[in-house]
């Protein structure tokens, strides 16, 4: 499964003319983080190429608060920043040496603007994290998205610091 | 000043940046033209009799198309009585028109006194019926998200906002409800089980099934009008996408492909062979107008603006959210000929229009300084009226078919 995510990576990559960055040693696994980086973007847009796998249940299973970073995003956007980008590989990491169970990658948006459409817009946010970590070789069926949208914010003004705060992707480890 | 100022600043945003002659918006200010209705020969007994004559009197102003006249002076002239005994309403209401003499209806209403409000509602859409020809809303129901209980709950209550009920208590939280096409029916989206899945509740049994819960986002529902699929945006295939699901076969269709784009919140056409829905293709959440038959969607909103939340009412215009000098406002568009008029103003958050079945009202949320409630809209120009002054935060409202 991972190595078909790896060749969709590679014929983005090589169709939309990326072969300068990492197209012919682009690596399934950890190592190949220098590659997605040149791939700013293209992972990202194309989130069909990562069909979402059977649920975890998380409906009485136990939820363990993860110490991983939250991982923030801009205004409207579904964009992996680079500020962000290290905080997901670490996740990648733990999950690549543990090789049980999985997460689940929360997605949240600020308060402005339709329920309905933040929920969508919190879904792609948790999506793009999904896909990144995909790209760094973890298994997708480990990797489940839910949307809260604009529902569980963390922070609780109305300005500009609040709202950044609650543009967010979380993750939960699921056992 | 100020005023003009804004208006100014909306024609600019929504005509100029859309670049061609089709755009034009009109702020609707014309009250429409009211009956004079004499209520004073009504004679009631205390109780429920009293109850029954205020509650015509109140439906018979809030259908937008009455204005109460005094003794004598009403175009129209409503004679009866309202009397309870022994814990039993009869009420017997006849419509005249002054001059002409003419009856234009002759009716009586009974039933148990706790029911009087049920009754004058009745009573109010028959008359509304007999003098306008049009369908009264006074027996419709409204249902919308609350928080009086700290979590996102649905409630259901009467249009004229009174006999608030508590739908669920699921302690969870609760999107964006609509009503199935013969009012029985909600469709939902809940946290109940964790992720967000689909709920469908039928309001007459209480019962609630869920309705879809693939892997990622299940929400959007909106049963079409022949009751036998709904629409609604997954995210199962990678990317939240509009899908129409067949009730019975549990078939799924997928209707849009974008890859780089989220879809929400679809409504269907009133003869349900299109829908409109929320895209955000262009950077921007913008409406879009699809065929079920998945033909290539149109981009029906201008460039600029961000445009949410709509709703297509049986007369055929699409109710929206749009986002204007930093404001959600209430529009609506003629998908046809797009003509745009904005129903709202002011500096406060309008949001999550629903349409009346009068094909006139419309009900949204209303957000200012951070607290929301719930009001209700003349698209002909009446004062918005608020539906309730319960303690809470209330958003997300949906007005029944029927």
């Amino acid at each position: 499964m991972r190595n078909i995510h790896a060749l969709i990576i590679f014929t983005i990559c090589c169709s939309l003319g990326f072969t300068a960055v990492g197209c012919k040693k682009f690596k399934v696994g950890k190592k190949n983080v220098e590659s997605i980086d040149g791939l700013d973007g293209v992972v990202i847009d194309d989130l069909d190429a990562f069909p979402l796998d059977d649920r975890i249940d998380i409906d009485g299973v136990s939820e363990g608060e993860s110490s991983f970073d939250t991982v923030y995003f801009g205004y409207d956007s579904a964009q992996i920043q680079p500020s962000e980008r290290s905080k997901i590989e670490s996740v990648a990491e733990h999950l690549n040496q543990n090789r049980s169970g999985g997460i689940a990658v929360e997605g949240h948006s600020d308060e402005r603007g339709s329920r309905e459409y933040n929920l969508a817009l919190g879904e792609r946010r948790a999506l793009a994290v999904r896909a990144y970590l995909i790209g760094l070789g973890v298994d997708g069926s480990r990797i489940q998205t839910k949307s809260m949208g604009e529902e569980d914010p963390v922070s609780f003004g109305h300005d500009e610091e609040s709202w950044g705060a609650n543009r967010r992707s979380e993750f939960v480890i699921l056992y | 000043m100020k005023r003009s100022l804004y208006l100014f600043s909306l024609i600019g945003v929504l005509v100029g940046s859309h670049g061609s002659a089709h755009a034009q918006v009109k702020v609707v200010k014309a009250v429409a033209d009211k009956v004079s209705i004499d209520l004073s020969g009504v004679k009631t007994s205390a109780g429920s009799g009293e109850v029954f004559r205020k509650t015509l009197a109140s439906d018979l102003v809030r259908s937008g198309w009455f204005s109460k006249a005094k003794k004598g002076k009403g175009t129209v002239t409503l004679l009866g009585t309202a009397e309870n005994r022994g814990g039993a309403l009869r009420a017997e209401v006849r419509v005249y028109g002054s001059r002409s003499q003419e009856l234009f209806l002759s009716q009586v209403y009974k039933g148990e006194g706790t029911k009087a409000r049920l009754l004058a509602h009745k009573a109010a859409d028959d008359i509304v019926k007999a003098i306008k020809g049009v369908k009264g809303i006074a027996s419709t129901h409204i249902i919308m998200v609350g928080t009086r209980t700290q979590k996102k709950e649905l409630y259901v209550c009467d249009a004229d906002g009174h006999h608030l009920i508590q739908l669920t208590k699921d302690r969870s939280v609760s999107v964006k409800p609509r009503w199935g096409p013969k009012g029985q029916k909600v469709t939902y989206t809940s946290y109940l089980k964790g992720y967000p899945d689909i709920y469908l509740v039928d309001i007459p049994s209480g019962s609630r099934t869920r309705l879809s819960s693939e892997p990622g986002l299940n929400s959007g529902a909106a049963i079409s009008p022949n009751g036998k699929e709904v629409a609604l945006v997954l995210s199962k295939d990678g990317n939240p996408e509009l899908y129409i699901k067949h009730l019975a076969s549990k078939r799924l269709t997928r209707i849009t492909r974008t890859k780089r784009a989220a879809e929400a919140s679809p409504s269907w056409s009133p003869e349900g062979q299109k829908m409109v829905y929320v895209s955000d293709q262009s950077g921007k959440p913008q409406l879009y107008v699809v065929s079920r038959n998945r033909g290539r969607p149109q981009r029906l909103t201008s460039r600029g603006v961000e445009n949410v939340a709509p709703d297509w009412g049986k007369k055929g215009w699409i109710a929206y959210a749009c986002r204007v000098g930093g404001r959600y406002q209430i529009c609506i568009i003629n998908p046809n000929t797009r003509e745009i008029k904005q129903i709202t103003q002011g500096n406060v958050d309008f949001e999550d229009p629903s349409w009346a079945p009068d094909g006139r009202h419309i009900v949204c949320s209303r957000t200012e300084h951070y607290r929301s409630s719930v009001y209700i809209l003349d698209t002909l120009g009446d004062s918005p009226i608020r539906l309730f002054s319960h303690v809470g935060d209330w958003f997300s409202p949906a007005w029944s078919p029927n």
